[in-house]
Parts: C-alpha cells; sequence; structure tokens
C-alpha cells in the first residue's frame, strides 16, 4: 500500500489479491431475459450490465455487500451477496423507476437523471448491426445533432462529423475518446499545389474511421461544452466517447464470432445525355487525339449524332499497319499518316455503369473473453477486407485488440485496453478537379461515343511500361491507367491505447491514474507511370505520416453521503503531449520507367516536411451534489496552460481556466404528476470552454523554395504570426427536459441550447499587397442557437412482438454577431478549380451571416431577377461574388425502428436532411462538355436564352423578353460556365434509406456440446435517396488546401449502396 | 505482494533492470516481464521510450523523446535537458553496449537512466510512505502547471524565423524570373497578340477577370516585392550585408515599374508592410511611383550609388543575374532607367536625363553578355513551366494571326524558332489565329495552325528569363533618338539592336533582314524599332502589351469575339481580392479608373 503511486507495485500486487466474481441472470417476471440491467455493487463505482441473454458477470473485491440491479421500465432492485458464485434475479416492471447510467466526460458513469445536459448513447448493436468501413458512418442519423458527411472517393475515404453545427470558424472537429484517452481524427493530405501540375490531393482517410464497432460496448456523445468541460479545450466542439467491450460477461470462456459481408453498387450514377457523340460543331475524326484530327483535341459531346448509321474514324477503329497487322487508332506511336477505318458512332448510356465494378466488404471478427479469479479478458480480432466499387481502389484493415483487467487485491483495480490496426491500401484515388481524378476524363471530358469498355488494355502494343494507350492525348489520361498504374497506396500502423489503476485508499476516497497513448505511423507512396499527363517521365513520391499522443493524469475522488445529501468531489489533473510529422520526398521524373524509388529520380528530390509539438497541462476539479435523489448540481473547474500559445520567448498567454455549472430536478419525485407522466425532468447547465491554437502560430518563420540550380532559396511565410495570441472561448447554456408518458413507452428528451464562440484564433486573410495573404487573430463572435429532439416511441410491446421506434431531429443556426475585420466578409475555406481565382466557391462569412454560407459569381439579373442579356442573346458576367445559399441543412431528422417478433427482427433507419445547397462540378463541365442529359435538347433553330434586353437606357432601362436564339452548344457552355458557380447549384436536400436489416436468432443451439446462439441478417446501406439532382449522391465533401469543404461537390465518385449477409454465433 | 519490491527501489519499471535480474529470478520474472510489455503506456516517462523502441522507432528519436522526459518530469530538470540530450547522443553513437543482452533492445543503454541525479529526486519522493502519496499527487500538479518548457516546444523546428540576405536574394530574382517568363506565356503574349489560345480563351477574349492559366501578375509582384523589401531592411540595418543595398533597390524599381505599368495606381508606399500590421495599404498615384522619393527613378539613384559607395569585401551572393559582378547591376540599373525616363517621356520632359547618361558615358547593357537574365534547364526543376505542363495546357496556345503576318511580312527567320508549321502542312508553312474565337460557336482544327516553338516546352534549356537585355536597351535608345531626345544615330543603335536580339533568340541574322525587309527606313523608323522590339520581347512578360499601349506598335488586331466591346484593354484590373480584403482603399483607387475599368488609361499613356 505504501508504494501506492509506484505503477509497477501496482501490477506487482496482481498477484496476491483475493477475490470474489460473481455471475447470474436476470430475467422478467415471465422468465424472459432482459438485456442491459445495470448491475452495480452498491458503494463503489464497480457495475456492469447484462449482455443480450441477461446475464452478467462482475468481479467484486469480497464478498460483502448489496448488488443493485436497475433497468429502464423495471423496479431496481438489491440483492445481498451471500457466499455464491451465482445470482439469479427476477426483476419486476416499474414505470416509475428510472436510473439508466451513461458515460459522461471522464469516463465517469453516471445516472442519466443526475445530470443537467443532454448525452445520447448508442449501444453494441447500434454500431454494430450493419456495420461501415468507416466508423463514423455508423453514426449517421442515429444520434440528435451529430451530423456525418461522406467523402467522395470510395472506400477508405474520410466522412466529416460535426456536433451541433459548425460554430468555429476555424476548428469543428469533436474529440474522440477511447477508454478515456483522446484519439485523433485527423486527415493529413499529401503535399500538392493548385496547379494543373504535379500531385493532386488525395484523401487517406479520417483518424476515427479506424475505431472498430465490434470491439465497442457503448458510444455516448457529450454534445456541447456544457458536457464536456472537463475534457478541455478540444472538447468545445462535443466529444465522442468510447467504450470498449470488456470480458466481464462470461464466467468461463465465451467466444463470439460474426462475419459480414456486403456486396456495393454504385449508388447513383449521373445521367448522361445519349444522342450526341464526340466533337465540337457537329464535327468529330480521331488522327492522334492531339487536334491532328478533326476536333480530336476536346472531347466535348458537341460532336455528331450518335445512332444514326454514320461512320467515324475513332480511337478504338481499326487501323491496318503496312506489315498486315491491326492496331487501334489511339496506338499512335505506332503509325502514323495511315487511315483510320471508321466504324459506327454509337451511344453508351452504360459505359460508366460499366466501369464500375461491383464492389465487395467482409468484415469478421472473434472474440474471446473470460473471467478469472481476479481479472477478466477480452481478445479480438478483426479483418476487413473491401475491394471498391472503384476499380482497383481497395482498403484492407486488421484490427486486434485487448482488454484487460485486474483486481490484484481488494482495493486496487488495474484496467489496460489497447487496440493494434493495420490499414493498407492499394490505391485510394485522387480527388477534386483534375487530370488524376478519373471522373475528370470520364464524365465531365468523357465524350458520350466513348466506349469505355475499349480503354482496358490501356498501353500502346510494344511500348508497355512508357506510353499509354487513350482515346485522347490532350489533357486526359486513360481511367484504366489511372487506376493500375498511378496508384496512391499507403500502410498505416497504430496503436491506441491504456492502462489505469485505481487504489481505493479509504471507502470514500479514491486515487486512479491512467496514461494512454495514440501512436500512428504511415507510409504513403504516389506513383505516376510514364505518359502520365502530368508526368510525362513519371514520378513518384514518398509520404510519411507520423502523429503521437501520450496523455497522463491523476484523478482523486471523495464520496459520501449525508443524510438527504451526496457529495462527489474529484480533483484531477492531465499532461497531454503530442507530435506530429508529415514529410513528402518526391521527384517528378524517373530515369527508368516501372521503378518506383526515389534512387530512380531524373530530377532533383523535393522534400516537404512539418513537424509540430504541443503540450498541454491542466487541472481541474468536479463537484457534484445530489439532494434527496431529486435535485442534482455539478460544478466544474478546468485550468490549461497549451504551449502553442507560448512565443519562444515568452509564457504569458498560456494559462487559461474555464468553468462550468449544470443542475437537474426531478420532478415527477417530488410532485404528483398526472398517471400519463410516468417520469420529468428538467435540467440546465452553463459552461464555458477555451481553446488554443496550432502550434507555430505565435512567430513567423522563412520557407524554402524551389532550388534554382542545387542552391537553396527561401522566402518569408505569407502569414502573420501573432505572439500574442489569447485563447478562443466558447460559452454555452443549455435547457432540457426529459418527460416520459405511458410507462415509458413515449418519451421525449428536448434540448435546447445557445452558445457563443467569441476571441476565435484565425488566419484572416488579408490583400497581398501588404505582402502577406494571411494574419492571425483573435476575433469574431458566433453565436450557435438549436434545438434536438430525442423520441422514442415503444407503439407495441407484447411478449411476442415488439415495435421500438427512436426520432432523433436537430436543428442549428451559427450567426456570425461580429468579424474581426472592419468590413467585408471573412473567407474561411475555398473550393477552386486548379488556381483560378474566378472559378472558386468561396465559404465566407459576413455580419449577420452563417457559417457556411457559399460564395460565387453569375450573371447579370435586373431588380426582377431576370437574367440580362446582350443584344445577341447572350449572358453578362457579372462578377461580383453573391450569396449562393448555405451547405448547412434546416434541420436532420433521424427515423430509426426496430421490430421483434419471436426470433425475428427487423430494423429500418431513414435519415432526412431538409435544406441547404451543393455547389456541382460535375454540372459545371459536365454540361459545358455536352455530356449530361441537361443538354440533349439541341433543337437546330437554337435556343432562346430566357431573359431580358434592356432596350432603354442605363438610367430608364425598358426591358422586353429576348427572342434571339443562339447555338445549343453555345448556349449551354454559357449557361453552366465554371467561372459562374450561380447556375450550378443543387438543393442539398435527401431522404435516405440508411439502413436496413432482417434478421432471424436461433437460440439455445448446442453447437460442439456447447451452449450457443446464433444470429443471421440480411443487411443493407444506403439503398435509396430521394433527392433534387440525378447525379450524384448528395452527401459530399470537397477537399482542398488540406482539408475538408462542405457544400460542393467536386468530380465525385460514386457512393455505395451496400447489400449483405451477416451472421454471428456466440459460445 | 512484497516479493517484487527489489524492482521498484530501482527506479519504476525499468526494462534492463528486468533483463538483468530476468537471469537470477527468472520464474518470477516470467510474468512481470509480460507485464512490463503491457505497461507500455504507463505513466513513468522512460516507459514511453520502451514503447517506442519495442515499436522500432530510430535510436535519435528515442534519445531526443528521453531527454524531454528526463527534463520535463520535474519541472528543475530543466537545466539538464541539454547535457542529457548530448549524453544520450554521444552513447548512442559510441557504445553499442553488447554487453546488456541485447536481444530485443539492442541499445538497452540508452533506457537505462544516465543521469543519476535523476533517481533521487524522483525515488525518494515515493519511499516516503503511505502518508505522503498525496505529497506526490500534489508535485505531479506542480509539474503540470510547469509551463517553461512551453518556448522551446512552441519553437518552430521546421523553418528559421530569420534567413540569410542571399536566401532571398536567389528567391526573389528566380521567383520573379519564373513566375513572370509563365504570365508571359499564358498570358502577356495573348494580350500582345504573339498567341492566341483556342479554348478556355476568356482572358484572350479580354475578359481579363476571369485568367485560365496565368493572368494573375499581382500576388506574383508583391510578394517578391516583400522578400525583396526584407533584403533592403537587412542591407540597411545591418552592415555585413550592406553589399545587398543597391542591387534590391534596383530590383524594388524594376518590379514596381512592372506593377504600376499593368495596373496604373497601386499600393506601394504603404505596402508590403503587414509584419508592421499595415494590411491595408492606400494607393499611391503612378506619377509619385515613377517621381517620387523610394518611387522608381529615385531608388535606380539610389541603387547606383549605393553600389559606387560600397567598399566593403563581403560580395554579394544569391546573385543569379549576374554572379555577384556589381559592375553588371550598374548596367542593368542605367538600362532600366533608360527604360522608365522613356515610359514617362510622354507625360515629362526627359530628354536631359536621357542625355545625360549618353553624354556621361554611364555604364549600361549594350550586349548580350551583360543581359540581366537566367537561364531555364532542360530538366526539372528550373525548366520553363510549360515544360511541365500537360500537353493539352501547351497545346492551346497557337500563333496569332497578328505575329504571323508581323513575321511572314518581314521574312524573319525567327518564325522557326518561336513557332513550328502547322501540323497539315506538307511544306513546314506557318499559319496564325486571329486572337479571341469563341470557341463554342467556331471549330477551330489545331491542326491547321502553328504551335509554339520547341524552345518553350523540349529544350527549355535554351530559352532565359528576361529581365533587361541590350537589345531592349539598344532599341530604347534608338527609339529615343529617334524622337530627338538624345542625339545619337538612331538607325546604327537600331541595327545594333536587331543583331543583338537575333542572337539572343540564336537565330542567324539574314544580312538582307537589316537591308530590305526590316530596314530601319522601309516605312516608319519608330514603328520598326517598337514592332522589332516586341517581336523579340515574347514571354517577357507584358512588355509587348505594355509598350504597345505606350507607342500604338505594332498595331494589335481587333479580336473576333471581344468580351470587351472590340477594345483592346489598356490596363489589367485590380484583383478581386483587392476588393474583398482592401476594400475602403479600393474603392478610392476604382473610383479614379472608372470602376477598375480595363480601358482607362494609366497616368503615362498618352491621354
Amino acid at each position: 500500500m505504501k508504494y501506492v503511486f509506484l505503477p509497477l507495485m501496482l501490477f506487482a500486487s496482481t498477484w496476491c489479491a483475493a477475490q470474489q466474481s460473481i455471475g447470474g441472470k436476470v430475467t422478467d417476471d415471465q422468465g424472459v431475459p432482459i438485456p442491459y440491467v445495470n448491475v452495480v455493487w452498491v458503494g463503489s463505482e464497480k457495475g456492469t450490465v447484462t449482455d443480450e441473454n441477461g446475464e452478467y458477470y462482475i468481479e467484486l473485491d469480497s464478498a460483502t455487500g448489496n448488488l443493485e440491479f436497475s433497468a429502464l421500465g423495471f423496479r431496481k432492485q438489491q440483492v445481498p451477496i451471500l457466499d455464491s458464485s451465482r445470482i439469479n434475479v427476477m426483476m419486476q416492471e416499474d414505470a416509475q423507476t428510472l436510473d439508466e447510467v451513461v458515460l459522461t466526460a471522464l469516463g465517469l458513469k453516471r445516472e442519466t437523471k443526475e445530470l443537467g445536459y443532454v448525452v445520447q448513447s448508442l449501444d453494441t448493436e447500434g454500431v454494430t448491426e450493419v456495420k461501415s468501413v468507416n466508423f463514423l458512418d455508423n453514426l449517421a442519423g442515429k444520434l440528435a445533432g451529430v451530423s456525418i458527411s461522406q467523402g467522395a472517393t470510395g472506400v477508405g475515404s474520410s466522412s466529416k462529423i460535426t456536433i451541433r453545427g459548425e460554430a468555429s470558424f476555424s476548428n469543428n472537429n469533436p474529440l474522440f475518446v477511447v477508454d478515456g484517452i483522446p484519439i485523433n481524427n485527423n486527415s493529413v493530405f499529401n503535399f500538392s499545389n493548385e496547379a494543373a501540375a504535379g500531385f493532386q490531393e488525395i484523401d487517406f482517410g479520417n483518424g476515427a474511421m479506424e475505431v472498430n464497432p465490434d470491439d465497442i460496448a457503448n458510444v455516448s456523445v457529450l454534445k456541447g461544452p456544457n458536457a464536456a468541460a472537463l475534457y478541455g479545450t478540444r472538447a468545445s466542439n462535443g466529444v465522442i466517447v468510447i467504450e470498449t467491450k470488456n470480458g466481464g460477461e462470461f464466467q468461463g470462456l465465451g467466444i463470439s464470432y460474426n462475419t459480414s459481408f456486403f456486396w456495393d453498387s454504385a449508388f447513383r450514377l449521373p445521367d448522361f445525355q445519349n444522342e450526341y457523340g464526340q466533337g465540337n460543331s457537329g464535327e468529330f475524326a480521331f488522327v492522334d487525339g492531339l487536334g491532328g484530327g478533326t476536333n480530336d483535341n476536346i472531347t466535348y459531346s458537341w460532336g455528331p449524332r450518335l445512332d444514326v448509321g454514320n461512320l467515324v474514324p475513332q480511337f478504338d477503329s481499326p487501323v491496318t499497319l503496312p506489315d498486315g497487322s491491326v492496331v487501334r487508332g489511339g496506338d499512335t506511336a505506332l503509325y502514323s499518316g495511315l487511315q483510320i477505318q471508321p466504324t459506327p458512332f454509337t451511344s453508351n448510356p452504360d459505359n460508366l455503369k460499366d466501369f464500375y465494378d461491383s464492389g465487395t466488404t467482409f468484415i469478421n471478427n472473434l472474440a474471446i473473453s473470460s473471467g478469472f479469479e481476479k481479472g477478466n479478458f477480452r481478445l479480438s480480432f478483426t479483418d476487413l477486407r473491401s475491394e471498391s466499387i472503384i476499380p482497383g481502389v481497395n482498403l484492407d484493415r486488421q484490427t486486434v485488440s485487448a482488454r484487460l483487467g485486474f483486481r490484484p487485491t481488494e482495493k486496487l483495480h488495474i484496467n489496460s485496453s489497447i487496440s493494434y490496426i493495420n490499414s493498407q491500401s492499394d490505391n485510394r484515388p485522387s480527388n477534386g478537379y483534375g487530370s488524376e481524378n478519373v471522373n475528370y476524363s470520364l464524365v465531365a471530358w468523357g465524350p458520350r461515343s466513348l466506349n469505355i469498355k475499349n480503354l482496358r488494355n490501356y498501353w500502346q502494343p510494344g511500348l508497355e511500361g512508357t506510353q499509354q494507350y487513350s482515346f485522347n492525348y490532350t489533357f486526359f489520361d486513360n481511367p484504366y491507367f489511372i487506376l493500375f498504374e498511378n496508384r496512391n497506396s499507403f500502410n498505416r500502423d497504430r496503436v491506441f491505447g491504456n492502462i489505469s489503476a485505481t487504489y481505493d485508499i479509504t471507502d470514500k476516497l479514491t486515487a486512479t491514474i491512467r496514461s494512454g497513448m495514440d501512436y500512428s505511423d504511415e507510409t504513403r507512396q504516389l506513383r505516376r507511370a510514364f505518359s502520365s499527363n502530368r508526368f510525362r517521365n513519371g514520378g513518384y513520391a514518398e509520404h510519411d505520416v507520423f502523429f503521437r499522443e501520450i496523455n497522463t493524469d491523476f484523478l482523486l475522488n471523495y464520496s459520501d453521503i449525508f443524510d438527504n445529501l451526496t457529495v462527489d468531489v474529484s480533483i484531477g489533473g492531465n499532461r497531454m503531449d503530442q507530435k506530429a510529422f508529415t514529410g513528402q520526398s518526391q521527384t517528378t521524373s524517373l530515369a527508368q520507367p516501372g521503378i518506383f524509388r526515389l534512387s530512380n529520380a531524373a530530377s532533383p528530390i523535393e522534400v516537404f516536411e512539418f513537424e509540430s509539438n504541443k503540450r498541454i497541462n491542466s487541472f481541474y476539479g468536479i463537484a457534484k451534489l445530489g439532494y434527496k435523489n431529486f435535485v442534482f448540481l455539478d460544478v466544474t473547474g478546468r485550468n490549461d496552460w497549451s504551449s502553442a500559445l507560448a512565443t519562444p520567448f515568452s509564457v504569458d498567454n498560456t494559462s487559461f481556466f474555464y468553468p462550468s455549472v449544470s443542475g437537474s430536478f426531478v420532478l415527477s419525485e417530488v410532485t404528483d404528476l398526472p398517471e400519463v407522466i410516468s417520469f420529468a425532468k428538467l435540467r440546465a447547465s452553463w459552461a464555458q470552454v477555451g481553446n488554443d491554437t496550432n502550434p507555430y502560430q505565435t512567430t513567423g518563420a522563412f520557407v524554402a523554395q524551389t532550388p534554382f540550380n542545387g542552391q537553396p532559396t527561401f522566402s518569408n511565410q505569407n502569414t502573420i504570426a501573432n505572439p500574442n495570441l489569447k485563447p478562443e472561448r466558447t460559452s454555452s447554456f443549455e435547457v432540457g427536459a426529459d418527460i416520459r408518458f405511458f410507462r415509458d413507452r413515449l418519451n421525449f428528451d428536448i434540448s435546447y441550447y445557445n452558445a457563443l464562440t467569441e476571441d476565435q484564433i484565425i488566419s484572416l486573410p488579408i490583400g497581398i499587397s501588404s505582402g502577406f495573404t494571411q494574419q492571425v487573430v483573435n476575433g469574431g463572435k458566433v453565436r450557435s442557437k438549436g434545438l434536438e429532439i430525442i423520441a422514442g416511441i415503444v407503439p407495441i410491446n407484447t411478449t411476442d412482438f415488439r415495435w421500438n421506434s427512436t426520432l432523433n431531429f436537430s436543428t442549428n443556426r451559427a450567426t456570425v454577431e461580429d468579424l474581426p475585420q472592419k468590413e467585408g466578409r471573412l473567407t474561411l475555406a475555398y473550393s477552386r478549380i486548379y488556381d483560378s481565382q474566378n472559378q472558386t466557391v468561396f465559404l465566407q462569412v459576413e455580419e449577420g451571416g452563417r457559417i457556411g454560407d457559399l460564395y460565387g459569381t453569375g450573371y447579370l439579373k435586373n431588380e426582377n431577377g431576370d437574367f440580362v442579356l446582350t443584344d445577341e442573346g447572350r449572358y453578362i458576367p457579372d462578377n461580383n461574388l453573391q450569396k449562393l445559399g448555405n451547405y448547412n441543412p434546416d434541420f436532420m431528422l433521424g427515423f430509426n425502428n426496430q421490430f421483434n417478433y419471436k426470433h425475428w427482427d427487423l430494423g429500418f433507419l431513414f435519415d432526412w436532411r431538409q435544406g441547404g445547397i451543393l455547389v456541382s462540378r460535375t454540372r459545371a463541365l459536365g454540361n459545358v462538355g455536352g455530356q449530361l442529359a441537361e443538354t440533349a435538347f439541341r433543337p437546330e433553330e437554337g435556343i432562346i436564352a430566357e431573359g431580358v434586353l434592356n432596350t432603354g437606357t442605363e438610367d430608364n432601362p425598358v426591358y422586353v423578353p429576348n427572342t434571339v436564339a443562339v447555338t445549343p452548344e453555345s448556349y449551354y457552355r454559357q449557361f453552366y460556365d465554371r467561372n459562374h458557380e450561380e447556375n450550378n447549384t443543387y438543393g442539398a436536400s435527401f431522404l435516405k434509406l440508411r439502413q436496413f436489416s432482417v434478421g432471424y436468432t436461433f437460440d439455445e443451439l448446442n453447437l460442439f456440446n456447447q451452449d450457443a446462439s446464433l444470429r443471421l441478417s440480411v443487411i443493407g446501406r444506403n439503398l435509396f435517396a430521394f433527392t433534387e439532382n440525378p447525379h450524384f449522391d448528395p452527401e459530399q465533401l470537397a477537399v482542398q488546401g488540406q482539408g475538408f469543404i462542405g457544400g460542393v461537390e467536386d468530380m465525385s465518385y460514386a457512393t455505395t449502396r451496400s447489400i449483405g449477409f451477416k451472421a454471428g454465433v456466440n459460445f | 505482494m512484497k516479493r517484487l519490491l527489489p524492482l521498484s527501489g530501482e527506479g519504476g519499471i525499468q526494462r534492463s533492470d528486468d533483463d538483468e535480474r530476468g537471469r537470477t529470478q527468472a520464474s518470477d520474472q516470467t510474468l512481470n516481464h509480460l507485464l512490463v510489455r503491457l505497461l507500455w503506456a504507463f505513466p513513468l516517462p522512460k516507459s514511453f521510450v520502451q514503447f517506442g523502441r519495442w515499436l522500432g522507432l530510430d535510436p535519435f528519436r528515442i534519445a531526443i523523446l528521453q531527454s524531454r522526459m528526463q527534463s520535463t518530469f520535474p519541472c528543475q530538470g530543466k537545466e539538464q535537458k541539454s547535457s542529457n540530450l548530448i549524453e544520450n547522443l554521444q552513447h548512442e553513437k559510441s557504445s553499442p553496449n553488447p554487453s546488456r543482452g541485447g536481444g530485443l533492445y539492442p541499445n538497452q543503454n540508452l533506457i537505462h537512466t544516465k543521469n543519476p541525479n535523476q533517481n533521487k529526486r524522483i525515488l525518494p519522493l515515493l519511499r516516503r510512505g503511505p502518508g505522503r502519496g498525496l505529497l506526490a499527487m500534489a508535485s505531479i500538479f506542480l509539474v503540470l502547471s510547469c509551463t517553461e518548457d512551453f518556448k522551446e516546444i512552441n519553437t518552430n523546428p521546421n523553418a528559421p524565423v530569420s534567413v540569410q540576405p542571399s536566401l532571398l536574394l536567389r528567391q526573389v530574382i528566380y521567383d520573379y524570373g519564373e513566375q513572370m517568363s509563365y504570365e508571359g506565356f499564358t498570358a502577356g503574349n495573348l494580350l500582345g497578340q504573339y498567341t492566341t489560345a483556342l479554348d478556355f480563351n476568356l482572358f484572350d477574349r479580354h475578359n481579363l477577370k476571369s485568367p485560365q492559366l496565368g493572368g494573375n501578375p499581382w500576388p506574383i509582384l508583391y510578394r517578391n516585392l516583400r522578400d525583396n523589401e526584407n533584403i533592403l531592411n537587412q542591407s540597411l540595418e545591418n552592415e555585413t550585408f550592406a553589399v545587398y543595398e543597391g542591387p534590391v533597390r534596383i530590383l524594388k524599381a524594376y518590379m514596381a515599374a512592372t506593377l504600376t505599368d499593368l495596373f496604373g495606381d497601386v499600393p506601394y508606399s504603404d505596402a508590403f508592410k503587414g509584419k508592421e500590421l499595415t494590411v491595408t495599404p492606400t494607393y499611391d498615384s503612378q506619377e509619385d511611383i515613377y517621381l517620387g522619393e523610394g518611387g522608381i527613378l529615385d531608388n535606380l539613384d539610389k541603387g547606383i550609388s549605393a553600389i559606387a559607395n560600397y567598399s566593403g569585401t563581403i560580395p554579394l551572393e544569391g546573385d543569379i543575374l549576374f554572379e555577384g559582378n556589381l559592375e553588371n547591376w550598374v548596367r542593368f540599373a542605367n538600362s532600366l532607367k533608360i527604360k522608365y525616363l522613356l515610359r514617362i517621356s510622354d507625360k515629362v520632359d526627359v530628354s536631359a536625363d536621357l542625355q545625360a547618361i549618353i553624354t556621361e558615358d554611364a555604364p549600361y547593357i549594350f550586349t548580350n553578355d551583360f543581359n540581366a537574365a537566367f537561364n531555364f534547364t532542360d530538366g526539372e526543376p528550373n525548366n520553363f513551366r510549360l515544360a511541365r505542363l500537360r500537353i493539352g495546357d501547351f497545346n492551346n496556345f497557337v500563333l496569332s494571326e497578328t505575329m504571323f503576318v508581323i513575321l511572314t511580312d518581314l521574312n524573319d527567320p525567327r518564325i522557326s524558332t518561336l513557332f513550328r508549321p502547322f501540323s497539315n502542312s506538307n511544306s513546314g508553312e506557318f499559319n496564325g489565329l486571329l486572337n479571341g474565337i469563341d470557341a463554342s460557336q467556331t471549330s477551330i482544327a489545331l491542326a491547321d495552325f502553328s504551335l509554339a516553338g520547341t524552345i518553350f516546352r523540349e529544350n527549355t534549356g535554351r530559352l532565359d528569363a528576361n529581365f533587361m537585355t541590350s537589345w531592349e536597351t539598344l532599341f530604347l535608345l534608338a527609339e529615343a533618338a529617334q524622337r530627338g531626345l538624345i542625339s545619337e544615330d538612331a538607325e546604327q543603335l537600331y541595327n545594333r539592336a536587331v543583331a543583338q536580339a537575333f542572337r539572343y533568340w540564336q537565330v542567324e541574322l539574314p544580312i538582307e533582314y537589316i537591308t530590305e525587309d526590316a530596314a530601319f527606313e522601309n516605312g516608319n523608323p519608330l514603328e520598326n524599332i517598337i514592332t522589332q522590339k516586341w517581336i523579340a520581347n515574347i514571354i517577357n512578360g507584358y512588355e509587348g502589351w505594355v509598350e504597345y499601349r505606350r507607342t500604338g506598335f505594332p498595331e494589335l488586331k481587333t479580336i473576333s469575339a471581344s468580351l470587351n466591346n472590340d477594345l483592346i484593354p489598356v490596363r489589367m484590373p485590380y484583383p478581386a481580392e483587392e476588393e474583398a480584403l482592401n476594400s475602403v482603399n479600393y474603392a478610392d483607387a476604382a473610383a479614379k479608373t472608372d470602376g477598375n475599368s480595363i480601358n482607362v488609361k494609366v497616368w503615362w499613356q498618352a491621354p
């Protein structure tokens, strides 16, 4: 005992502790097992939960005292622990009791009625029934106020999560905590540039995608600063608290195995026109794909009609060489000046559909768990193998996790959990607008006469490895060549986990120390073959990404009961050390084709590196008071010291303090409410959270640039640093009510919050005429208000049949009340085509505006909103930025249903997002190129643009309707022109069938002489959607400038519809 | 429980202890060994080191990590940190220490505590018995609130806070030359009607706010003016760097002139002072920028005298134009002076100043050997940027009708260097296309028009980034002489200039070119001078177009589908970001240019 703070001692003592383990089954009065009953050893924090079969298992320090059993809808029961290892309990139904336990900050389990803020949870089934490859996608639609947007590059893409909308100008990422220790949810992109040369940006996934659903016991969402004050600065955007499964659920060896298999298909593909083929002004003939023929340097579909018997020389038409052998028209390196034999000019309505493969995803999980005399363990292995619908794109992930609990002595509890994850992919496809994204040559610039199948053989004969074969050689690469030769692979090792020790100094005072780490090391290889358009002699880049965060904390807890008053006080401290490194070495030309090594470089190797280090020290305290079990009050305070606010000369601004207070009042405990109300609780809370910034914002630096003749060059960084940075602050007020009717058959949880984020730390864009493009400042105020309603309904509840449904409704408005600069709008981000200022969607905010407002340009309109046209019937560009709309939804509604009939179950989840807009690059480019269905209407007499002509003067305008026709090509190319985004937006509203499952459970099986259960189900994800746009999934994320941009569809790949099977067996 | 106590006496989870004792206490240690592995993350700092090693981190990282850990566990360890680090690293290098068991951790000695005081500091605290547990807690708290290390942690390890002026000078010259040559090809050549763009050509159709490639010189100029100002400040503040003053003043004059010639009134005296927190600079009039103190002509004079007065021995480094030859900088300055005096000659009587340069025999660039230029290379990364872009980007630019007519009328052989025969031609002919087509109305066969020459893509090692040349200087002097601003022989200057321009483009000058086709007196001599200069100035930024605006030569054509009412623009528009981010000052400047119109002349243009 005297070495209590010496960690090794904790372990040494594992040898000699005496313990009692108790298990049993909890049933209702019909003998039906009750899952998820909370089992708590009275007077301790020790507890467990029953499994699906009503079984529980708990380890106690001694065989004394009582076990308390509680579950929603049942009367709480205490059972004395006698000298028995098995206690079976029958619980009585009771609508009056409501003591379910949720996980809150610091992993503290608390009864919901005590909480002055809302915490919403998902259990194992909630995240594992229909698993998705990216963990975040498992949460979509299931939690009020939580918004998930999936990435656009197939399996392995990042998903973006926000909780209660976006209120910060710079960082809206929630914190992820696994078993009490933060893990990163970073997305680190390769180094790239905006120009049409070099490597494009690639999405290698987000950190939290690797959380393994099969290892999760519970996910709790702490939605705002009120719930999360104690996690510190990073919690201001909410916290996803994940608790992994432990081994305590089974006595003896428990084995569970489950397998899921999905078939993936393209969820939605662009709606193409199939009447006109490649060319311009109705003419086309292929010669060399470089402009040597008729319009063969461009790939617009403004060419001749398809399917009318035209014979046209094409890239896949035959050419007979002098030796009699036949090659393809596109094999331009093999012949010169020979005639290409024309072939029929036909439509290919399914060419893109045929391009996409049928994807598969296998997820297998095997877990063994056991309790033994002084502890328990769980070991789990998960294997995920996914082949994307995008040819050659895949993701493999293996997860090994272990959780260990020791009770070496009566008073010492040691817990450890660790996960090792290896993820790898042979190819992550490039993002955004440009020739490395296959959608560039398949959708925007893929002519409708193109038979994609004929591109599969992508080398010119005899020139394998050096010269690709394609339908065009100006701007485009053969899409198969891109996907199979120009691969962006990665291999990532990651370990996260922690170990903690809790010691009961007295029965009222406990001390806990805990330390954990999130460590990952990733190697990426970007290969570019010879004859790539951006890399004529190939290219290669190696990108290393390293991340390590160590958190160490201690916590002292004192709890006591005085008559009617319960007191629980904790003080704790935390140190976080974070180190991140990203380094890319590249060559933009290779000596020998096919060898992807830096030693094969034919040009000087360029190196980009960035290392960052950060430490935050914290000290905090919590006091929880409860009076007569109906009034509860929490007070918290935390002080952080962040290294990111230090300068090399001063640490003056590094310390900041933030408090919170919350309370709850259980109305139904003190007054007689009408019979129909079974429970009513009111709650309120106020909290503040400070927020620091990224390292190195306080001092300027010089940055290495392209060397000249091997000699170094340096340029000043473009950002003006700020040595006087203060922390940001968010103050939040939240009120809510939890009201339940009809013995809890109907319940509502309503929250309203109002938060103000001030003194935001942002890189304020400034005019380059100052010599700089950004200035780091504190400033701005954003007010974020919202309403969340969680409704639970149990319309039917009989012995055999139960229908359970949950509605999650949320709405959020983040309004800008003040900006850091004097006037004008603040640019938070943008999505740009190459480096063209005019082809840019800006995310800007102005006072009174909302975060998520998108700005772009359009064509001149009069005060009636009619387009004002020129005398030739053409639109007039209006280069002033105008608000296009906001990408955030007006509201989100998730509707989850679960039906159980005897051994059958059926579940489905609808996800409705209403409002918001989306700027579409596919719409802009695909229509300018004449590829999409919108451009199928091409009358010979031309098209008269809708609009007016001004026949008066500028001051006294007289508007008359336009009567001048222009050619269809000219009309569409102008209307959808990419320099003007206004005509290229869609509403982003959608209603999706997000998830579906039908299952059957075989109980009480006897397999290998063991009791076992087996469950089989048919599952599906993203089955259908109603939405305005006919071309793509309205859930979109674009990538630009090392970040994600909402509200922009930037040449996205098709998302997937998944249908599959799942089987799970438990021994 | 007590059995393992001796271990703790050694300072907690020490892998080395574990291994050493493992030989004698094997049975007890087996599980312990396992535990240590599991204990990778336990809050004693050294276990992190162990864990890192377990994961195969390289020893260097670990040494640093370890030294950080040691130094930061108790705050007062600070003063020992550097020595720890060095000691660890030295140890790492010199002693693999094979006697310590090797195995999983070949450099075990690293983990072993190197600093005996370290143990003394921690262990007594832990040994004092149960009553001191809280004290230990409190001491952890004290550690937590310790911020002294923050200064070091938040010092950027990636980039220096200050650099030698030579590194900046090389950057300014290279970046300006590289970027403005690219601008020249992709945008300047369109405005100057050397080439035309087939598609994605709103800029070529004179919607100058919608460039596709290039066409946005504003940030290039300001960024380089900023870095240049940095050198200037260093040279004025630090005697050691005094040699840089002259060259950077000359560069400042040069870049400021490029800027104001394109845009007119621009932020200048207030500009690139963001570090002093002037982030919304006011605009200066072009007249002030040319003539005012600290302006173009002033900086040229000051630059020349700074070089003349420089008596130090420290050489100029980073000078990729002249390899540190200061005399060549003076030539460069005088050539620029001639250029800028002539540029404002419609507004200001510059003849005395020009004549003075001649009379005083001031050195200027009179042969290609003294050109202010640097070579592109054939290979990356210093090749011309068009060599790196996709072929489609390059093929989008073809010979302009304007250039085609001028070169063919003159029988100018340079056409074969600057352009290629069109691919449908059977006999090596060239063909040009009128600028500014509407690609949606007209179907253009690329094969019927000439692409730019191989010097701009395949053989960019032959190409220069051009700041100032002998031929440009001589053409300027020829013009001055022709206009009677100086008393020199205009024809002789012209002939020398033409000869050097041919040499610059590596084309042999046919004798009849000077005697017949492009003879000085064949037509309007002034037009001949400017036209010859215009030809040679291809890809030299926007120079051809700027001089057209001043002189009206060569006569540019009305483009086919103008988006500017068939007017040839006479200035570049301020960029949109200036409107958004420097709005008050922009509004002022916009008011003076009819709402940022591209048809409002700048000050030096004849009314």
